[in-house]
């Protein structure tokens, strides 16, 4: 008998196959065609601004040290007092991120206390020169309306829209500090894409704790 | 002190625990590895018991009681828990409260990272805070000096930083104002924290309260890399931890070391590292073009140097310097002079120093921490606080906490003298006279000579003014000697002066302590660097002679500017216009390199590794952290390429090797090798001679009968500690300090001249300035008083004789 089940093995084999041939198809055609990705996909960086256009860094340097990639620069300066760029006493008035060394773990996001630095859903990020790859305040930082800049135009790869899926990570993770938050998901208008309705939960709290939000 | 036979054993968390007698209980845990949080408590301090984080339960007769451990006294017996539920209570309780008005700014806080605060929170916090009230404010940070910032809000009223301005420094500027909850830190009004040693508050405050303006938002700890090395500003050589970030140096903080500082350090060894990456420094070798410099390659550079020092006889070669670099680039230099250009005309010192061999080879020498057994000290020299801030807070803690008696003698009233015993002025001249009624303890100083009369005696001798003869000081070290258990230490100021004697930059010396006459010694080092130069060479003044009369050509200044530095600034630059050629090593250009004809780009402090030795003969090392600008280089590293363009080899192939070399050569360096100074105790450093090894020279004081100089005015001419150095003029946030250049006066002699505060005059020696006239009644009379190296007084130098003339406002 151990012949027959010796011929019989290969095709055993190939019924995998012909069960595939009958299932719905999955392949998207990229880059004409672009799949919707997780509300929290981890994309290139932007630095966030306030509704009022406050450059929400502050240059605490938290995200570059916790970067297991080392591939993050940031130096701190002095606010100058009559045009503040930020609220408090220091601003990050250098931010480079190298896209290259990057491993996308969103650690910087994480660390950061005000969230300053955020995800998109934008990933096409590539470059004929190693220096353009090391992104600058000049790519980060959105416009004081919101929109974020891209070193690259749009075309068939870079759809600048995906830049604006940009606060995934606020809505997870922001919690403001304070504490009739606890345990709430609450989240800080972003300018990235302009402000945005608070979700569920935010309003549930009622809140008066004495804190204005940040 | 306690003994060794006053141990007590106390119970330490169940553990049996020996411990000294009398010793405060947060330090026996900690020896004995328990660590108990504590804000306010610092070993170098007076317990105040201010901040209660250090409670821990003690057994007593009544049961068990939560206590400061930082003010309790061990005793024998004592039971102790320090991590009761109770004292976890007792913790979380106080960090609530301390947070109560405390701000949320750790991401823009200076000390977030490193914050005691924070971490004492994360180890010992309760986690959560039940105050949800609105904090306190206050203007954000406040300047209160020109160093220093405080911000209120974060203050947790430790008193570190008031204790320290009125215990260690003795400038108490700043104190507790107001009561109750609006109790802030702050300066009396209209009185700026000035002191030299501010930074030492922001090193110890416990939180971001008071934070270095230099180091303002420049990194954060994380990005910090550091190494242990040495401050080279003066020869005390603290130890210091130099810290960097994205290759700069941003910080330097005092490193605690029973043998030199004590962890504590002036403003100008902490802040002075900013001229390090001063834009000015020099980064290619420069060559001179009629009246401009043009930048040249090395090749070019090392060409030129090699083939005009070659061109001269050896002996019409001379070299001045040494005094900031390390001893291996010391060592190279002294080689590279006597061995390949083959002259005897060096030194290390501009003239404004001691006899060599007296400074190197003192005996019996004195050590910095034979401070802390003195019963007497004699100090005779320079005002320490201006020149030697660190010695200065060593010799006051022991006169004003350990009990020494101290006699400060100097023509001026200097910052000493508020704990002093015995003070004395005398006219700048006449220190021989007065010398001499001391040692026979005539009319009014009978009562000093009398104090004199208990040791152990510790003399700090050097020169009180650069107008003075140098050999003043051996003088009074040869009375001191004779005083009971004495030792004597010579106080010369400039970094690495003593490892530059050391290695021979003197004409009187070879490396390790050897006189150029001890034949023995001489035949020994020519076994290992060929024939040396015959004779005893001149020194810097006679370098400086010698070449506006002709008899020398060449000069080489290796990282010296006399221009600067030596008394007499007129002979300087006649005799640097009258050389055939000048090359200069050095960090800038300086009024001396700019009048020479090749300029060669050196590494600076933290740029090179190396050794060096103070003013106790501590050798010790510094570490590199960052690489030189542009194309400078190791000093030893330019100095074996000249060599080998004239035709020699220095055999220099690294600063290790040469540091091998040393240990090799140098007698009363035998065996000290840099791994010794890399590991445990090595790295408080070694003194010199290691026991064992032999020190050809021992220099026994003699007075060698200087004159008395009765001159009216006496002038009284010497440093402060903000000068106009090169070094200091190129560090942003020091240069400000320099006071402001005046003519002092005794008010007597002032109302002879007929002249008021404020009221100019023209001071004139080799040139004449116009100057402010200050009344000092701290002077001496019949002397006047003028800072050297100020941007206004640098023309004049230390002249010993002046010319006043008043400038009347109707005469302009
Ligand atoms: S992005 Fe956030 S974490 Fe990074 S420096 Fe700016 S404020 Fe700090
Ligand atoms: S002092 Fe310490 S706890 Fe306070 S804000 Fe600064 S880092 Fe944070
Ligand atoms: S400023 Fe710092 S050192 Fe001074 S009392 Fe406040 S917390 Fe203590
Ligand atoms: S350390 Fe004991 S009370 Fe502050």
């Amino acid at each position: 008998m151990s012949w027959f089940a010796d011929m019989l093995g290969p095709w055993r084999g190939f019924a995998v196959t012909f069960r595939q041939m009958f299932r719905p198809k999955v392949t998207t055609q990229y880059p004409e065609e672009k799949r919707v990705k997780p509300q929290r996909f981890h994309g290139r960086h932007v630095l966030n601004r306030y509704p009022d256009g406050m450059e929400k860094c502050i240059g605490c340097e938290l995200c570059a040290g916790i970067c297991p990639a080392r591939c993050i620069y940031v130096r701190g300066a002095d606010n100058p007092p009559d045009a503040p760029v930020s609220p408090g006493e220091r601003f990050g008035f250098v931010y480079e991120i190298n896209m290259l060394r990057c491993i996308f773990c969103g650690m910087c996001v994480e660390a950061c206390p005000t969230e300053a630095i955020t995800m998109t859903h934008l990933f096409e990020m590539s470059v004929t020169d190693r220096d353009d790859a090391i992104y600058t305040k000049d790519e980060l930082l959105v416009e004081p309306d919101g929109t974020p800049r891209h070193p690259q135009p749009a075309g068939p790869l870079i759809d600048l829209e995906e830049l604006k899926l940009g606060n995934g990570w606020l809505r997870a993770t922001a919690s403001s500090g304070r504490a009739a938050f606890e345990g709430l998901v609450a989240w800080t208008p972003s300018a990235t894409f302009g402000a945005e309705p608070p979700e569920r939960g935010q309003t549930d709290a009622d809140v008066d704790d004495g804190n204005e939000g940040a | 002190m306690a003994d060794a036979s006053d141990k007590v054993t106390i119970t330490l968390d169940g553990r049996q625990v020996e411990a000294t007698a009398g010793e405060l209980l947060i330090a026996a845990a900690e020896k004995a590895g328990t660590y108990i949080p504590h804000f306010c408590w610092h070993p170098r301090m007076k317990p105040v018991g201010m901040c209660r984080m250090c409670l821990v339960e003690v057994e007593t007769p009544r049961g068990k009681m939560l206590t400061t451990s930082c003010t309790m006294p061990v005793a024998d017996g004592m039971v102790v828990d320090t991590a009761s539920a109770v004292v976890e209570k007792a913790h979380e309780g106080i960090l609530e409260f301390l947070l109560i008005n405390h701000p949320l700014d750790c991401p823009v806080c200076d000390k977030g990272g490193e914050c005691p605060l924070q971490d004492q929170t994360l180890g010992y916090g309760p986690g959560e805070s039940r105050f949800v009230e609105e904090k306190r404010h206050h203007e954000k940070p406040i300047s209160i000096s020109d160093l220093v910032y405080l911000d209120r809000e974060r203050c947790i009223l430790c008193a570190r930083c008031t204790r320290f301005s009125e215990e260690i420094s003795g400038d108490p500027l700043i104190e507790f104002v107001e009561r109750g909850n609006h109790v802030e830190v702050n300066t009396f009004p209209d009185e700026p924290f000035v002191s030299y040693f501010s930074g030492n508050t922001v090193q110890i405050c416990p939180v971001g309260a008071l934070t270095a303006k230099p180091y303002r938002f420049r990194a954060r700890p994380w990005d910090l890399e550091a190494v242990e090395s040495v401050s080279l500003v003066d020869s005390v050589h603290s130890k210091v931890s130099v810290e960097s970030s994205q290759n700069e140096i941003v910080r330097i903080s005092g490193v605690d070391n029973d043998p030199t500082n004590q962890g504590w350090l002036s403003d100008k060894d902490r802040f002075i590292y900013e001229h390090i990456h001063s834009p000015r420094r020099l980064t290619v070798p420069l060559i001179r073009e009629g009246d401009t410099f043009r930048e040249a390659s090395w090749g070019e550079a090392v060409g030129l140097v090699a083939e005009r020092l070659g061109a001269v006889p050896g002996t019409a070669v001379a070299g001045i310097g040494g005094a900031r670099a390390t001893n291996e680039d010391a060592y190279a230099f002294s080689k590279f002079m006597r061995s390949i250009v083959v002259t005897p005309h060096l030194d290390a010192q501009l003239d404004d120093g001691l006899d060599p061999e007296f400074a190197a080879a003192v005996h019996p020498r004195a050590r910095i921490d034979d401070l802390e057994r003195a019963a007497t000290i004699l100090l005779w020299g320079p005002d320490l606080k201006e020149e030697f801030p660190v010695l200065y807070l060593r010799v006051r803690r022991a006169a004003a906490h350990l009990g020494a008696r101290l006699v400060v003698v100097h023509p001026r009233v200097t910052g000493l003298d508020l704990v002093a015993t015995h003070t004395v002025r005398y006219r700048p001249g006449e220190g021989p006279a007065t010398l001499k009624k001391l040692a026979a303890g005539d009319g009014d100083l009978a009562a000093v000579r009398a104090a004199l009369n208990e040791g152990p005696v510790v003399a700090l001798v050097g020169r009180p003014g650069l107008a003075e003869d140098p050999r003043l000081a051996e003088a009074v070290a040869a009375f001191a000697r004779d005083l009971p258990e004495a030792t004597i230490m010579p106080l010369v100021r400039r970094g690495n002066v003593f490892g530059a004697l050391d290695m021979g930059l003197a004409p009187t010396l070879l490396p390790g302590r050897v006189s150029v006459t001890d034949t023995a010694a001489r035949t020994a080092l020519e076994d290992e660097w060929g024939a040396l130069p015959e004779g005893v060479g001149g020194g810097a003044t006679e370098i400086l002679t010698g070449l506006v009369s002709g008899d020398r050509e060449v000069l080489v200044l290796f990282g010296a500017d006399p221009m600067r530095d030596h008394p007499d600034p007129t002979l300087v630059r006649s005799a640097l216009e009258a050389a055939g050629f000048v090359a200069a090593f050095d960090l800038f250009l300086t009024d001396s390199s700019r009048l020479a004809d090749v300029v060669l780009p050196v590494a600076a402090f933290g740029e090179v590794a190396g050794t060096v030795t103070n003013l106790e003969g501590r050798v010790q090392k510094v570490n590199q952290i960052v690489p030189p600008p542009g194309q400078a280089r190791a000093a030893w590293s330019i100095l074996d390429d000249i060599a080998t363009a004239m035709g020699g080899s220095l055999g220099a192939t690294g600063a290790e090797r040469l540091n091998k070399e040393i240990a090799r050569v140098a007698p009363a360096y035998r065996g000290v090798t840099w791994d010794m100074l890399d590991w445990g105790d090595g790295r408080e450093g070694i003194v010199v001679p290691l026991r064992g090894a032999d020190q050809p020279l021992r220099h026994i004081p003699v007075d060698t009968g200087v004159p008395t100089v009765t001159e009216r005015p006496a002038v009284h001419s010497a440093r402060v500690l903000y000068d106009d150095g090169a070094m200091l003029r190129n560090c942003p946030g020091l240069a400000g300090l320099a006071p402001r250049a005046a003519i002092h006066m005794h008010p007597r002699d002032a109302s002879i001249l007929a002249v008021r505060d404020g009221d100019r005059v023209l001071v004139s020696a080799g040139a004449s300035v116009e100057l402010p006239v200050v009344i000092d009644a701290g002077l001496a009379e019949g002397a006047v008083y003028v800072p050297f190296n100020l941007v206004e007084t640098a023309a004049l130098g230390a002249p010993r004789s002046i010319r006043i003339d008043v400038v009347r406002e109707d005469a302009s």
